[in-house]
């Protein structure tokens, strides 16, 4: 073969010009730039601050809103409890005439907040004198009510503790004796811990939602957008194999999937550090909690291997479409199909089995939500990183060998994937 | 092997159609175009012409026959005959988001003309074809006078020996059609090889040196204008299209 300027590494030399000139002319491409690179910087610190924002707003609104509290059957013995409730900022004692139905009725329709009926002892405290049972109607659909039930709760705890001590004292109960019935809560997980946990519920989803958003637009682009410009022929006339402008388009479209994972995992990183701590108040702990350091490089490899496997199933898929917007609806389920299993995988308990280390997608999802809690099984891992590059490596054959095929890259074939694949088998079973 | 630049013999292209069945685009064709020619291939829309001259240029590959370009044959050395030749047509356009200078740079070094010389090359195109004011445009922003010139030179970009334009003034308007069959007088006159498909009969009349007249998918006749009128007895490439299509259906 005397090809000039010809040599072995000639050809990587075309891949990379190829490459090298579709990112360019993608860069210039305001949708490729906004989905894919803009969108996953922007997204976690615009998500987390709405999601903050909102929360404090709300809470806000709730906590400068008064409780109306209506009390039925109140004991004279225990009228201090009236007075504790009276003191209590934000709780305005409303007198009722009406029935209790007609105060439950008013609860449910957000003209009262809670209703505290006093009732008699159930048959364990009767021996306390002077005992009682509380029940507290509210009604959970409505913030306000939710709110003042937890502030009537709280004056009645302390009442509650507060009179019990008084009452064992009366009947001669020691300090020690008493301390020996107490219940003492301890959450043997850090502050941290629980961050995490809740981080690791998220994150994933968003991360597969940011790389096939990122590798979604390249995708068409390089192939039906390529079609609808006419530059599609232009490009088959090149001197360079359909296999090189095969791979050469497929790592345009993995550069930018690894791209956009990447970007959104260094903006998550900023957004914990900076977005969340200045909020305060409730989300402290949250701004607080770090992703380990170590699991970064693990979340940025398995991101990489996710953006590889996904280009090249986008890339194939939009190979059929003739028009963008037959390419955008030929990828669509896909792209709901990738999503589907992190929606089943927030099952907290749900095991990194080594069957589902060598499921591509469902692995990856996994190992980040592993590695963000600290987790990290090193023989799942190492399934997880196989199994992927198998799928990655077979999945670019497949491409490869769609785009070698002539109704293909001429944009002659009429259908999608399943169209060319029945095809392709009917032919097989009629010539032999 | 002939020492034609172009060599085709027997190409056959056949498409299968779900509600036609087998469709022969291509029959059997048999042509030969030599360096310093222009080969114009004449015929009516649907008769075959860009059929195979996307063969040629291994865009298709051929149902049957056999082609060399350059001594490469088009089943077993595709990249080859892409490299020796420089392909336009209106379906091959431009990428709008870059600049002539880039198009141009990224043309030569796909098809790997020698790397320390691609800026010479690009530099003399530009020259050649009055782009220096527009070269750092993008080519989006550009009028479909300059888009045209760009894709010539995009053509002309790895120098190959040469060249197919498949009915590149369909689009054009009367003065830009002009340019360019001038510019394609020029490039025969450098000794490339040209294949030149049109279905307008004077323009195959001005420009060609030889005429194959295709019709159905098979050439009729392949001779110069004035063997073509001692053939038919005919004077106008019209009146003489017409008798070698009458003839075939016949």
């Amino acid at each position: 073969m005397t090809l000039r300027g010809g040599s072995k590494l000639g050809i990587d030399r075309q891949v990379l010009t190829i490459y090298a000139h579709e990112l360019r002319s993608a860069f210039r491409e305001r949708n490729i730039v906004i989905y894919s690179i803009v969108l996953p910087v922007v997204m976690y610190p615009l998500l987390l601050w709405a999601i903050f924002a909102g929360i404090q707003f709300v809470q806000g609104q709730t906590d400068r809103l008064e409780s109306r509290v209506v009390l039925v059957g109140l004991p004279e013995v225990h009228r201090a409890l009236a007075d504790s409730l009276e003191e209590k900022d934000g709780v305005e004692l409303v007198p009722w005439e009406d029935s209790q139905d007609a105060a439950v009725s008013a609860i449910a329709a957000g003209r009262l907040d809670v209703l505290v009926e006093f009732a008699a002892p159930d048959s364990n405290g009767v021996a306390l004198p002077n005992n009682f049972t509380v029940r507290l109607y509210y009604n959970e659909a409505r913030d306000r009510s939710s709110g003042a039930r937890a502030r009537v709760e709280e004056v009645l705890t302390d009442y509650r503790d507060a009179w019990l001590d008084r009452e064992r004292k009366d009947l001669g109960v020691s300090d020690t004796a008493w301390d020996d019935f107490g219940i003492v809560l301890k959450n043997v997980a850090s502050p941290d811990e629980v961050v995490r946990f809740l981080l690791a519920l998220i994150i994933p989803t968003l991360m597969i939602i940011t790389v096939a958003l990122a590798a979604f637009y390249p995708a068409v682009d390089a192939t039906a957008g390529e079609r609808e410009r006419s530059t599609w022929e232009t490009m088959m006339t090149v001197a360079a194999s359909r296999a090189t402008v095969a791979t050469a388009k497929y790592l345009y479209v993995a550069t930018f999937g690894t791209v956009g994972g990447l970007l959104n995992l260094v903006a998550l990183g900023l957004s914990l550090r900076w977005i969340l701590a200045p909020l305060g108040g409730s989300t402290e702990e949250l701004a607080s909690a770090g992703i380990p350091l170590s699991a970064f490089p693990v979340i940025a490899l398995g991101t990489a291997l996710l953006a590889l496997f996904v280009a090249a199933i986008m890339l194939v898929l939009a190979a059929f479409a003739r028009t963008f917007k037959e390419g955008q609806s030929m990828i669509t389920p896909f792209y709901i199909l990738l999503i589907l299993p992190s929606m089943f995988m927030q099952d907290p308990d749900m095991e990194f089995s080594m069957l589902l280390a060598s499921i591509p997608v469902l692995n990856i999802i996994l190992l980040i939500r592993e590695a963000i809690m600290g987790v990290y099984h090193m023989p799942q891992i190492a399934v997880t990183f196989l199994s992927q590059i198998l799928f990655v490596a077979a999945s670019i054959g497949f491409a490869q060998w769609v785009l070698r095929n002539e109704g293909v890259y001429m944009g002659t074939h009429e259908g999608g994937l399943g169209s060319f694949l029945k095809g392709w088998f009917s032919s097989r079973a009629s010539s032999s | 092997m002939s020492a034609a630049s172009v060599r085709i013999e027997g190409l056959t292209k056949v498409f299968y159609d779900d509600s036609r069945g087998e469709v022969r685009a291509v029959d059997d064709v048999h042509v030969e175009c030599a360096s310093g020619e222009i080969l114009g291939l004449l015929g009516a829309n649907g008769a075959g012409k860009t059929t195979t001259l996307r063969m040629l240029s291994t865009v298709l590959t051929p149902t049957g026959g056999c082609a060399w370009v350059m001594g490469h044959e088009l089943r077993e050395a595709p990249q080859d005959v892409r490299l020796s030749i420089g392909f336009y047509s209106a379906s091959t356009a431009l990428y709008p988001k870059i600049t002539p200078r880039e198009t141009l740079r990224f043309f030569a070094r796909v098809n790997r003309y020698p790397p320390d010389r691609v800026e010479e090359r690009v530099e003399l195109l530009i020259d050649r074809f009055g782009l220096s004011e527009y070269a750092d445009s993008r080519v989006e922003k550009l009028s479909s006078g300059m888009k045209q010139k760009v894709s010539i030179a995009r053509t002309l970009a790895h120098d190959p020996p040469v060249l197919i334009f498949d009915e590149p003034t369909v689009a054009l308007d009367v003065l830009n059609a002009l340019e360019l069959r001038e510019i394609i007088g020029q490039l025969r006159d450098d000794g490339k090889a040209i294949i030149f498909s049109t279905h307008v009969m004077s323009e195959a009349e001005q420009l060609c040196d030889r005429i194959a007249i295709i019709h159905n998918g098979r050439i009729l006749a392949c001779d110069t204008l004035d063997g073509l009128r001692g053939v038919t007895g005919k004077h106008y490439l019209e009146e003489i299209f017409v008798h070698f299509a009458r003839d075939s259906e016949a």
